[in-house]
């Protein structure tokens, strides 16, 4: 299969002494559900932002598709955007809007920004973003505002706003941190399902290894900005488990 | 770059110690000068001062240390460090030095009472007489501060952008745009309404008109710090989010900053035109109309019971504002 992201030689220093990646090659194939393993502060949401350029890599490529994305700006790196769908630890929607219109905001990126005042107007898209949110299991909550939902339906909202993206590649910080573990679950089982049968690929940062194992193709693990492993869910053992989170960890089982 | 920064913050340090002497000595002379102590003269105050800058900079125990260099000074209580003795100094000179300069006189305050009694009791004996006049000059300053307010909004609206730190990208384009909002508008702002009152009664002449011009400058800068402010304190996720959809700046704007702003924004509305109503008043003195205008006139006319009149009109209108702007505020804060 075709490799989707490519990453060479990707660096990024904060400053002069915080080097956050450190030559990172990493090379994902299209359909893969890539967990990425490792502490907090080894560089996993730099990274993860990198690849769409919310933080400017210091040096090194991206391909995304065989253009890299480091080259372009403005609209072509808009457009580029669009592509890749991203999902947060916090969900980031806008809580004084509807379910429906944090919705419909994942398709900004296809609109002008006159028609984005406005985007109940379109009638094909309002049925597709209910279409979405019924997917999710949220098609009763359209109306209602974010902030009087629970944290696992406003990941799903997440969800079915990075749908109306039409993306080829997902990005999810850490999307199951603040969620209690049944939630997590569910919120990682809508996640497989995008990567089975919209064949999306995904790149999701996460710290429980049993979810790891449940839905991932493959693991990489990221210990101070550098890659130290890369494989199968299955090959990563209490050692390689202790390697990359350190001596003193023990594996938590959430179920 | 260890090195530079020490030599830096040195001189930090000794700037502060010669300014404080410069002050300390300065007050110090005022005082003796004042009993005839002495007499003063440039060349002593100068010569003292830096020598004794110099003296306690030399320490590295002074307050310019203190401020610049505090990890290399042990903690010690405050009475026994030459730093703390020079802040209890500076606060008692300058207390010193501000009562003689004010002329302080509670005596003044207690004896002299009985001069401003025949007004006082005229002031809450106000004359009903002239109610309509003055409940319409009254409703000529609501009006302006009303428009005053309302005109400001969208102006601030925009600048307000612009004056946020997190939304202007950090290159010379966007740092330049943010300084300059942010200079102009701080000093517009400085600039009392009283004196743009006086600059639009010579520009468009005296009346209403030209008190809603000046409260208009005064409330648009004043509004485009306290929106910019609430901009910077913004949730950055959702702006994050609207990004990574491709969405363009404005898109960004439209969908991440204005649904969290727009409720604190209406509360500071609120609360600005509560102000403008009480700032009226006072734009009105120099001729910006309304009940302002009318105060000076009846003031001036020492016809004390109108004066009284109005008066308990303007505190009548602002104890409303007030109850009114702060039930507003505590709703919308909280939805």
């Amino acid at each position: 299969m075709e490799n989707i992201l490519t990453l060479e030689k990707l660096n990024k220093f904060y400053d002069e002494d915080t080097h956050a990646i450190n030559d990172v090659d990493l090379e994902v194939k299209e359909g893969d559900f890539l967990i990425l393993l490792g502490l907090s502060g080894s560089g996993k949401s730099t990274l993860l932002r990198c690849i769409n350029r919310l933080i400017e890599p210091t040096s090194g490529k991206i391909y995304f598709e065989g253009t890299n994305v480091c080259d372009l700006g403005g609209t072509p790196l808009r457009h580029a955007r669009r592509e890749i769908g991203m999902i947060f630890q916090q969900f980031n929607l806008i809580k004084n809007l509807t379910v429906l219109t944090n919705a419909l905001s994942g398709r900004l990126g296809y609109f002008s920004t006159i028609k984005s005042l406005f985007p109940r107007l379109d009638n094909e898209l309002v049925a597709q973003a209910k279409k979405n949110l019924k997917r999710v299991g949220l098609e009763e909550f359209a109306n209602q505002k974010v902030k009087n939902l629970s944290g696992g339906q406003q990941q799903r909202v997440a969800i079915a706003r990075v749908l109306m993206q039409n993306p080829k590649l997902i990005l999810a910080d850490e999307p199951v941190a603040s969620l209690d573990p049944a939630t997590a679950d569910s919120v990682m089982r809508y996640l497989g399902n995008l990567n089975k049968n919209d064949n999306i690929t995904i790149i999701c940062s996460l710290h429980f290894l049993s979810l790891a194992r449940k839905y991932g193709t493959r693991v990489v693990a990221l210990k101070g900005g550098k890659l130290m492993f890369d494989g199968e869910p299955t090959e990563i053992d209490e050692q390689k488990f202790k390697d990359i989170y350190g001596q003193d960890a023990e594996e938590v089982d959430i179920k | 770059m260890k090195k530079q920064y020490n030599t830096l913050s040195l001189i930090k340090a000794f700037i502060i110690d010669l300014l404080i002497w410069l002050y300390l000595v300065g007050t110090g002379f005022y005082l003796l000068e004042q009993l005839n102590v002495v007499e003063y003269k440039f060349s002593y105050f100068l010569i003292t001062s830096v020598v004794l800058g110099i003296i306690t900079f030399v320490t590295q125990n002074s307050l310019g240390h203190k401020g610049f260099r505090s990890k290399k000074i042990k903690k010690r209580r405050w009475y026994k460090t030459l730093w703390g003795w020079e802040i209890f100094i500076l606060i008692a000179i300058t207390f010193v030095v501000g009562w003689d300069i004010v002329e302080v006189n509670p005596i003044k305050l207690i004896a002299k009472f009985k001069n401003s009694k025949v007004i006082i009791s005229q002031l809450f004996n106000p004359n009903f007489d002239n109610l309509l006049k003055m409940l319409s000059a009254l409703s000529e300053t609501i009006y302006l501060a009303l428009l005053a307010t309302v005109f400001a909004i969208p102006l601030a609206f925009i600048f307000s952008f612009f004056a946020a730190r997190n939304l202007m990208p950090k290159n010379l384009l966007g740092n330049t745009v943010y300084i300059i909002v942010r200079t102009v508008a701080t000093i517009v702002r400085s600039i009392e309404a009283l004196v743009w009152a006086i600059i639009f009664c010579v520009w468009v002449g005296i009346g209403p008109f030209a008190g809603m011009l000046a409260l208009l400058f005064h409330s648009m800068a004043a509004l485009t710090k306290l929106y910019s402010e609430q901009i910077e304190n913004i949730d950055s996720g959702p702006i994050e989010a609207m990004k990574s959809t491709g969405a363009n700046t404005l898109q960004v704007w439209i969908y991440a900053v204005i649904p969290q702003i727009i409720s604190p924004y209406l509360a500071f509305t609120m609360y600005r035109w509560d102000i403008n109503v009480r700032m009226a008043t006072i734009v009105g003195f120099v001729g910006g109309g309304g009940i302002g205008l009318a105060l000076k006139q009846e003031q001036q006319l020492l016809h004390w019971r109108n004066v009284g009149l109005i008066m308990w009109l303007i505190a009548l209108v602002v104890w409303i504002m007030d109850m009114v702007s702060g039930k507003v505020r505590e709703k919308l804060v909280k939805h």
